[in-house]
């Protein structure tokens, strides 16, 4: 995981659901990664497409994720290039979809209420702050097995790790 | 200090203490992914663990219930990925035409009260109508648990919605959910597991409690639990044909983070209109919307009971011209009930259309997208932007399904009884 994450943001709503991320009709019928990626957000945003070559960061409200538990309403995002996203909550499977698949979520609601569409925004991980506009966010870190799990690059990752560390 | 059920079904699978917001690893009985996920699982089981067999493929399932049968060629290939990789481990598929997968999976008796079960469907908490944990998960979390027969998961909070008050028929259980969610939103329950409490739902029979339940994914929660009654132990021992399973109740001093009340006296229908499902409004204030199609099966409205329901309203009626009705039994058992009890000889003679086992038009894999313009009314529970074509979506009870069949416009079943 990038220790500093650095970009202007594109700010949605609330209850983006998966079927807007990633839309139904191309869940499985299209599975390349430059595909999906070209499919993201397309029926909520028709301009994500431009917008996601300099913003590399979605700021949304509630519920982000609502919906579907397809992943590729995570990895098409990671495909087209998002590294994080910030919301006033997430959906439950879909945070741990992202978290299997390396994309970074973060609840803050004061940052998320406050970062607007387009402004430059700092993550720095190691100190789990969020800075913008010259404000300070701090938000709480992930439990610790969580970590362990984005740590190791996913689910599947860590546990092999973990075996070989017992072996 | 006392449990909640959801505490006491992961209890029981996990040797971790079981206490809201811990990490646990969670023994998981019945894990399965579908036509959608079902190719991914594979995909990722194959790079990682290459021809290990999986934990134990006797607990292990593919369902193929969304795509099915496949209309393109992609699809087909998917599916026969996993029929190919189901071969080679032994993992039975209940292939197309057997119908929705947690509902199949319940029917055969594999998931059962008190267990826990998993698999690549968002409304898989509709398990908790049987009293079981159930999760939808995504493909690499479900590929892990065909490898290891574990998952981990956060312990959740559990809140409390108590219902006051009852209501009558053509009100039915879809109307119940509709209003809770118009009360709760996403925000109340967000990862939370829900307990109902009150007459009007301890009363509901086991499709309307599988009506509830599979919508609280829509409520943002994680499962949700309604206390079995005497009826509802003897509904379940005919629905999984089992009798070898354990009730949990929760403790009289369990600890529940919030309550609410939510008063249902006299409640009439609810429809929630575009663009999300707890977008509620009663089904008088919607009444001049006028409709090209109805659906009525999906997870939430798909048993033999909720289309005998819509049957009864329309015997003896006309569907309106220019709407198509669209009829899709959750389950191959549900449709041969239905086939032997006439009603979808019945249906059929009116003009319905009647499709194979499946979930329908939800996440656009079967039969029934709009396009620009149009509107449709579906029993399902999602209905947001894109989700079943270029028009808009309404989510209805069967009974209001009917009852718009019958005048072409949004209609409270009361006035065509």
């Amino acid at each position: 995981m990038e220790k500093i994450i650095k970009s202007r943001v594109i700010k949605y709503g609330d209850g983006v659901n998966t079927d807007v991320i990633f839309p139904g009709r191309y869940t499985y019928a299209i599975m390349e990664p430059d595909e999906m990626a070209k499919h993201a957000m397309e029926d909520i945003d028709p301009e994500f497409q431009n917008k996601v070559k300099e913003r590399k960061i979605i700021v949304a409200g509630r519920n982000f994720g609502m919906g579907s538990s397809r992943e590729q309403a995570v990895t098409s995002l990671v495909y087209a290039g998002i590294k994080a996203v910030i919301a006033k909550s997430f959906a439950r499977i879909y945070f741990r979809n992202a978290i299997n698949n390396g994309l970074l979520v973060i609840e803050q609601k004061e940052a998320a209420d406050f970062i607007e569409d387009n402004d430059e925004v700092e993550i720095d991980t190691e100190k789990n702050e969020i800075r913008v506009r010259g404000k300070t966010f701090t938000f709480p870190p992930l439990p610790e097995e969580v970590l362990k799990i984005v740590e190791a690059g996913g689910l599947i990752n860590y546990v092999k790790e973990k075996i070989k560390r017992e072996a | 200090m006392g449990k909640t059920i959801v505490e006491k079904i992961l209890s029981s699978h996990s040797k971790d203490e079981v206490k809201p917001g811990n990490i646990i690893w969670l023994d998981i009985d019945v894990r399965s992914a579908r036509d959608f996920g079902g190719p991914n699982v594979v995909k990722h089981y194959k790079e990682h663990y290459d021809s290990e067999p999986v934990d134990n493929p006797k607990k292990t399932f593919f369902t193929f219930d969304l795509v099915a049968p496949a209309k393109t060629i992609k699809y087909a290939i998917n599916q026969s990925l996993c029929r190919r990789f189901a071969r080679e481990q032994g993992i039975k598929v209940y292939d197309v035409g057997y119908g929705i997968g947690t509902h199949v999976l319940m029917e055969e008796g594999h998931i059962l009260p008190g267990k826990t079960a998993v698999g690549t469907d968002s409304h898989y908490n509709i398990v908790g109508a049987i009293g079981a944990f159930g999760q939808g998960m995504g493909d690499v979390d479900i590929t892990f648990v065909f490898k290891t027969g574990k998952t981990w998961f956060e312990v959740p909070k559990t809140v409390k919605i108590n219902i006051k008050g009852s209501f009558e028929y053509p009100t039915t259980a879809k109307d119940l959910t509709l209003y809770i969610l118009k009360h709760i939103k996403t925000e109340f329950a967000l990862g939370r597991a829900i307990e109902f409490y009150g007459d009007a739902v301890e009363s509901l029979p086991l499709y309307g409690r599988i009506t509830l339940l599979s919508m609280v994914t829509e409520m943002g929660g994680i499962i949700g639990y309604v206390p079995f009654t005497e009826k509802t132990v003897e509904e379940v021992k005919a629905f999984t044909g089992r009798d070898d399973f354990e009730v949990f109740y929760a403790d009289t001093d369990a600890e529940y983070e919030k309550e609410i009340e939510i008063d249902v006296s006299g409640l009439e229908s609810q429809v929630a209109a575009p663009p999300h499902p707890h977008n509620v409004f009663p089904v008088s204030e919607l009444k001049d919307v006028k409709v090209d199609m109805i659906y009525i099966g999906s997870c939430t409205n798909g048993r033999e009971e909720d289309i005998e329901s819509a049957w009864k309203i329309l015997k003896g009626k006309k569907i309106k011209d220019g709407v198509i009705l669209s009829i899709t039994p959750a389950t191959r058992r549900a449709y041969k009930k239905l086939m032997e009890k006439g009603i979808l000889q019945d249906l059929f003679d009116m003009g319905a259309i009647i499709t194979n086992p499946s979930c329908a038009g939800c996440a656009q894999g079967h039969p029934g997208m709009t396009g620009e313009g149009e509107v449709s009314l579906n029993t399902s529970n999602r209905n947001f932007p894109g989700k079943q074509g270029k028009g808009e979506t309404y989510l209805v009870s069967p009974e209001v399904a009917a009852a718009s069949a019958i005048t072409g416009r949004i209609t409270d079943p009361r006035e065509v009884l």
